[in-house]
């Protein structure tokens, strides 16, 4: 095959083995890879009822047929699974190099199953998988695993580990990636410490073979003047990190503050890509390949360590009203070492803050205190007191202190850094999303705010169906390929379906590709609905429904959702109860689902 | 919405891209269009102008909107485009009589589309035999000229689509001009010679 190795590798940590099988090309060919291939083999073999923290639950890690070739910002990989957080459907997409090494090793994805005895590390190399002791690394922080595995396997090799957070079954934990990146959202981390798997370390020598590798050149040629051209690619994002938004979100409005409470934050500026820019950054990096390079490597307390993004940024800010930018760049390192969604973190305890602020809750953590966030990350890693509560995400939190009303999640998934208030279609994207509130299903920030690819009445609820949903299918592809979404900004679909068609030699259009990603957005649905979600579950936290935002550029919205969500049904080809019509199944080849 | 429909369309009659009466323009919300209406004047459009009817079921509008729409229909039922302009640019269609593919020799055009391809029909107005290759090309290409009629251009909103039409428009006097003038055109692009393939 070109592009993709051909080869999964199956690992059975109940019995302790490992086993190649091939890559199915016609799976290859409907669902591409990473995202798609993963809720693939998810829908497949994940049953209805199945416990996430169970041994039947599979975690699939998958690479794309563009990850480590030539194409722009292609250094990317997913993690499909059925997430504890949500119980929905999920992948998590992490960048920097492992995907790319794991890629050569040979394989395209790995699939793990099962439960070991004992804590395990899994080793690949372009030789072969091996499953190996992990007791001693048992309880160590991400940034101690990577130094122990990389010490061991050397500076080739590269680490996926889970933290004390994973270990602890925290339902917001996440996996770190080389100790820097993380595949965060969804309590991923959680899925590999119930699995008793602390690491897997890759290394690996192999390359995709390029069928038209002239094509391919050209394609990524083209694909880089684009990016060059793209302000947002080629100098807001290089120059100030993805916290280049936190000034563009606060003016337009639409920046979370205080739990959604205004979006507004009277301090953004103190928390910007300026600032950090001005005050932190010592270098700027980027992911394999990628030549936007909007990670930051700041100085925090004498050593360099990479800097907070832009969600992290706001969650750990904004979300709880702080606004000491050491501060937060020191909760979003914590929530690295312990291995812990920035995210969902942040606006948990955003939760609880203003539970706390409105006396439902006698714990003293109010906005503003950075000295609470600090604390408080730890009590969750290790579950220790009210750690153990918020351990479980807002939504279980709430609901246990009968506030539902006051947790800003969507399926169980915390709200991101945009408030859908001041941009309709987000809230859209929110509600429908298969993994639950997140702005990497489809981010509406091109239309609504930037202009991409041209502006758009963000107020409007009439026609944003058709943006979000060619959004979400694009979204699901650039997930397979597996390359970054800020390509987008610069780059359509006509793009990737060059390069995928030079790499493959499978030729694809713009369109085929949208069927792709609509084929992947309609399983991933298909799961949820056998799960038992429905309609109701495609809805916005109360305060974004029927609160008016008090003041500012979006004073007085809220969203009204409903009847988005009949134009989003209608236009999907689904039912007015959200479950998607024989003959769109029949579209999409997905007629036995 | 409306007001989208009339700034295209005035944009479009009063750059000379096309005639009066020429030209139409439409979008897609869920399972139903809005259409420029049979006859009307893109430079002159009233909200009632501006037709709904079914995307793939016909109901009273029908008697209404412009002759082209089943390629519109077809086009929005085979690609991700909800939004398309029609229209007729002079030079273009001068090009589309000799050109199977147009290549503009300007930096715009080649940076925005690369190439455009040329379609033939039979019958070029309102066609099934239009409708059916046009919406195939569209697939893969963001405008598509047919030969000695006019093109079609599909984008998220109207004014995206509009963009490539002008953008088409731009390229094609260009190429035009530099033939009827008898230039020899000194090659400043890189990788030029693949743009046939793109």
């Amino acid at each position: 095959m070109y592009g993709w190795m051909g080869k999964i590798l199956r690992v059975d940590l109940s019995h302790g083995t490992t086993r190649e099988v091939p890559l199915d090309e016609e799976v290859a060919r409907l669902y591409i890879g990473g995202r798609g291939l993963g809720a693939r083999i998810v829908f497949d073999e994940v049953g209805p009822g199945t416990d996430p923290l169970g041994p039947g639950n599979r975690v699939v890690i998958a690479t794309g047929p563009l990850t480590g070739t030539l194409a722009p910002a292609s250094g990317r990989f997913s993690l499909s699974t059925k997430a504890p957080l949500t119980g929905a459907i999920h992948d998590s997409n992490a960048g920097g190099s492992w995907g790319v090494t794991f890629k050569k090793t040979g394989y395209d994805a790995v699939v793990i199953e099962g439960r070991a005895d004992a804590p395990m590390c899994l080793e690949i190399t372009d030789a072969g998988a091996s499953l190996k002791d992990a007791r001693d690394l048992w309880g160590k922080d991400t940034k101690e695993t990577v130094q122990t595995l990389l010490e061991r396997a050397g500076k080739s090799a590269n680490v996926l580990c889970i933290g004390p957070a994973g270990e602890n079954l925290v339902k917001i934990a996440s996996i770190s990636v080389d100790g820097h990146r993380a595949l965060a959202r969804g309590g991923v981390g959680a899925v590999l410490g119930s699995k008793n798997l602390k690491a897997i370390v890759v290394m690996g020598g192999w390359k995709p073979a390029i069928k038209d590798a002239e094509m391919f050149e050209f394609a990524c040629y083209e694909s880089g003047k684009w990016l060059k051209a793209n302000p947002v690619t080629s100098q807001g994002l290089p120059e100030f990190g993805t916290s280049v938004l936190v000034n563009l979100m606060n003016a337009s409005g639409i920046f979370p503050t205080r739990n959604f409470r205004q979006n507004q934050f009277e301090h953004a500026y103190s928390i910007s890509g300026e600032e950090i820019t001005d005050r932190l950054l010592v270098r700027k990096a980027a992911c394999w390949g990628c030549p936007i390079a909007c990670a930051r490597r700041i100085r925090l307390d004498g050593a360099e360590v990479e800097g907070p993004e832009y969600e992290s940024v706001w969650a750990l800010g904004a979300e709880c009203g702080i606004f000491d930018l050491e501060a937060v760049a020191e909760a979003n390192l914590l929530c690295n070492r312990l291995g812990v969604d920035t995210i969902s973190a942040g606006v948990t305890i955003g939760c609880l803050m203003e539970m706390s602020e409105s006396g439902l809750i006698d714990y003293p953590a109010r906005f503003g205190d950075a000295g609470a966030v600090l604390d408080l990350l730890g009590k969750i890693a290790y579950r220790d007191g009210i750690g153990d509560e918020l351990a479980e995400g807002s939504r279980r939190f709430a609901e246990k202190h009968d506030a539902p009303h006051l947790a800003m999640q969507v399926k169980g998934l915390e709200l991101p850094a945009y408030d859908p208030r001041g941009m309709k279609a987000q809230g859209l994207a929110f509600a429908t999303s298969n993994r639950g509130a997140c702005h990497l299903r489809a981010n509406m920030l091109g239309p609504e705010v930037l202009g991409i690819p041209k502006r758009v009445d963000r107020f409007a609820s009439r026609a944003k169906a058709g943006l979000l949903i060619v959004a979400q299918n694009s979204f699901a592809v650039l997930d397979s390929l597996s390359v970054c979404k800020f390509a987008s900004f610069a780059l359509g679909d006509e793009f990737f379906a060059r390069l995928l068609s030079a790499a493959t030699g499978i030729k694809y259009s713009a369109q085929e590709l949208q069927v792709v990603g609509e084929r992947i957005w309609n399983l991933e649905r298909l799961y949820n609905l056998r799960e038992g979600f429905s309609r109701r579950d495609d809805t916005l936290p109360v305060r974004i429904l029927s609160e008016p935002v008090p003041s500012g550029p979006t004073a007085g919205q809220v969203v009204d959702l409903e009847p988005m969500l009949d134009e989003y049904y209608r236009s999907r080809g689904w039912d007015e109860n959200g479950v998607p019509a024989q003959r769109k199944l029949a579209q999409l080849g997905l007629e036995g689902a | 919405m409306y007001e989208d429909f009339k700034m295209v369309g005035a944009d479009l009659y009063t750059q000379g891209i096309t005639s009066s009466h020429g030209g139409n323009l439409s979008v897609r919300i869920g399972d139903r269009i809005l259409i420029t209406r049979r006859g009307s004047m893109l430079g002159h459009l009233q909200d009632d102008d501006i037709i709904e009817t079914g995307l793939e079921r016909n109901d009273s509008g029908i008697t209404l909107a412009s002759s082209e729409i089943g390629v519109h229909r077809a086009i929005y039922l085979n690609t991700s485009a909800l939004a398309i302009v029609h229209a007729h640019p002079v030079h273009a269609v001068v090009c589309s009589l000799e050109m199977d593919e147009i290549v503009p020799i300007d930096s715009e055009g080649s940076y925005l589309l690369h190439k455009i391809p040329v379609i033939a029909a039979e019958h070029t107005v309102g066609s099934t035999e239009v409708a059916k290759l046009a919406s195939q090309v569209l697939k893969e290409y963001k405008i598509v000229m047919l030969r000695g009629h006019g093109c079609f251009s599909i984008g998220q909103v109207l004014e995206e689509a509009y963009q490539w039409v002008s953008s088409l428009e731009v390229s094609a006097r260009m190429i035009c001009l530099a033939r009827s003038a008898g230039i020899r055109m000194k090659e400043y692009r890189g990788e030029s010679d693949k743009y046939s393939k793109w």
